[in-house]
């Protein structure tokens, strides 16, 4: 149903039918065809609304549960940011994409052990597009990130988990990127990336959601177009120990972070990035790895496998984190 | 290397080892880090590092206005107000 909802709320009738006809068959969702459907034989925009509504109420409409937790996306508990909001499947990732910011609002990926060894055996090649499965007055281009004044394009789900060239291609879309400082792109971001891929490792599996916060009255936006991000988060799920929390930094050129609570994160940004854990995880802030600066060994793996979960306590309390 | 012709887009995108390379139509910035082993794997990385700066050399070379300095880069944004500000409930 949400995917109805967000489609509908868009502001004129002719966009949920772009959204359903456009794109593979791998990329719809039930819910976009049974809109279009609906579309198509009804004249009012309000009772297709209704019936899509109707249509799609059963559980778990995403095509690609397997991104999320227990199936459950991430929930905009903002109704603001519904606006011009929609979902999108990739091979290795799933975004929730606002036509207000031009950005995603989230970015969703599950991780396993074998999929990010893969992805380490694969070199960086891709090329940044404009998400061709968006209406184009809705999705930033390469223009937009032109002259951008320090701003990198940032992905939220990284190249660098990717597991498979096609997947890593579609990763940079620019429906999964965000303005980003370059400072922390190319340093504290990279770092965390790389913790949280050496965790994937160490535990098996980790579920991370990503994505931009937008906070204050106004914000800059690149050529006028694409809202850059007050703050940048990363949420992680380790459904071994059950535990969930939140790398928080500034989008600046910056080296802090701030660890934070999914509840705490929920209030922040206006996102219940896992919606069905128990309320106690998730006001629970729990440590996470210190950001690991350390290269990746050429043919290899950078190696953390010792004595990690002490070490990174210790870590952390040293860096008062 | 051949995957990335310096300055011949705004998109693409590259590793080398543990560096990134992005492309531009007005840069190519390289980020990360990257460790030259002398064994062949080494010179694999080298050589691909090499082949990049030797394109960039020859396409900056081959220019005949390349300026002393690109002009300053002025920041091409806006500030806007902020829509997703949470409605009063």
């Amino acid at each position: 149903m949400w995917a109805c909802a967000r489609i509908l709320s868009a502001s004129t009738a002719f966009l949920p039918l772009t959204a359903c006809r456009v794109g593979s068959a791998r990329r719809r969702r039930p819910c976009r065809r049974s809109c279009r459907r609906k579309f198509a034989v009804l004249p009012s925009f309000l009772i297709a609304g209704l019936l899509c509504a109707a249509a799609s109420a059963s559980p778990g409409v995403s095509e690609c549960p397997d991104h999320f937790v227990d199936g459950v996306p991430p929930k905009l508990e903002n109704s603001a940011l519904s606006v011009q909001a929609r979902d999108l499947c990739f091979a290795g990732f799933a975004v929730e994409h606002s036509g207000q910011s031009r950005t995603p609002l989230w970015s969703a990926e599950h991780l396993t052990r074998g999929a990010v060894e893969a992805a380490r055996s694969l070199p960086r090649r891709g090329s940044f597009h404009a998400e061709a499965t968006l209406p184009s007055e809705e999705a930033a281009n390469l223009a937009d990130y032109r002259h951008s004044g320090g701003y990198d394009r940032g992905h939220l789900s990284p190249s660098s988990d990717m597991a498979t060239p096609a997947a890593q291609q579609e990763s940079f879309t620019l429906a999964n990127v965000v303005p980003q400082s370059s400072g922390l792109n190319r340093n504290l971001w990279e770092w965390i990336e790389r913790s949280v891929r050496n965790w994937v490792v160490r535990a098996g599996e980790l579920y991370v959601v990503t994505g931009p916060v937008f906070r204050g009255m106004n914000l800059q936006a690149l050529n006028g177009r694409v809202l850059v991000p007050t703050l940048i988060f990363k949420a992680v799920y380790d459904p071994g120990s059950r535990r969930a929390s939140a790398y928080l930094v500034n989008n600046a050129d910056d080296t802090g972070y701030k660890l934070i609570s999914v509840e705490q994160l929920a209030a922040l940004s206006g996102i219940d990035v896992f919606p069905s854990l128990p309320s106690d995880m998730k006001s629970a802030v729990t440590p996470l790895p210190a950001p690991s600066r350390r290269f990746p060994r050429v043919g290899g793996f950078a190696q953390e496998h010792v004595s990690t979960r002490w070490w990174f306590r210790l870590l952390h309390a040293l860096t008062g984190e | 290397m051949g995957i990335i012709k310096p300055f011949g887009d705004d998109s693409g995108s590259v590793g080398i080892g543990g560096l990134t390379i992005e492309n531009g139509l007005d840069r190519v910035v390289l980020y990360g880090g990257l460790e030259i082993t002398r064994d062949r794997a080494g010179l694999g990385l080298a050589r691909e590092l090499a082949e990049l700066l030797n394109a960039a050399v020859a396409v900056l070379s081959a220019d005949p206005s390349l300026p002393d300095h690109v002009a300053a880069e002025a920041a091409n944004s806006a500030l806007v107000r902020n829509p997703f500000i949470r409605p009063a409930s």
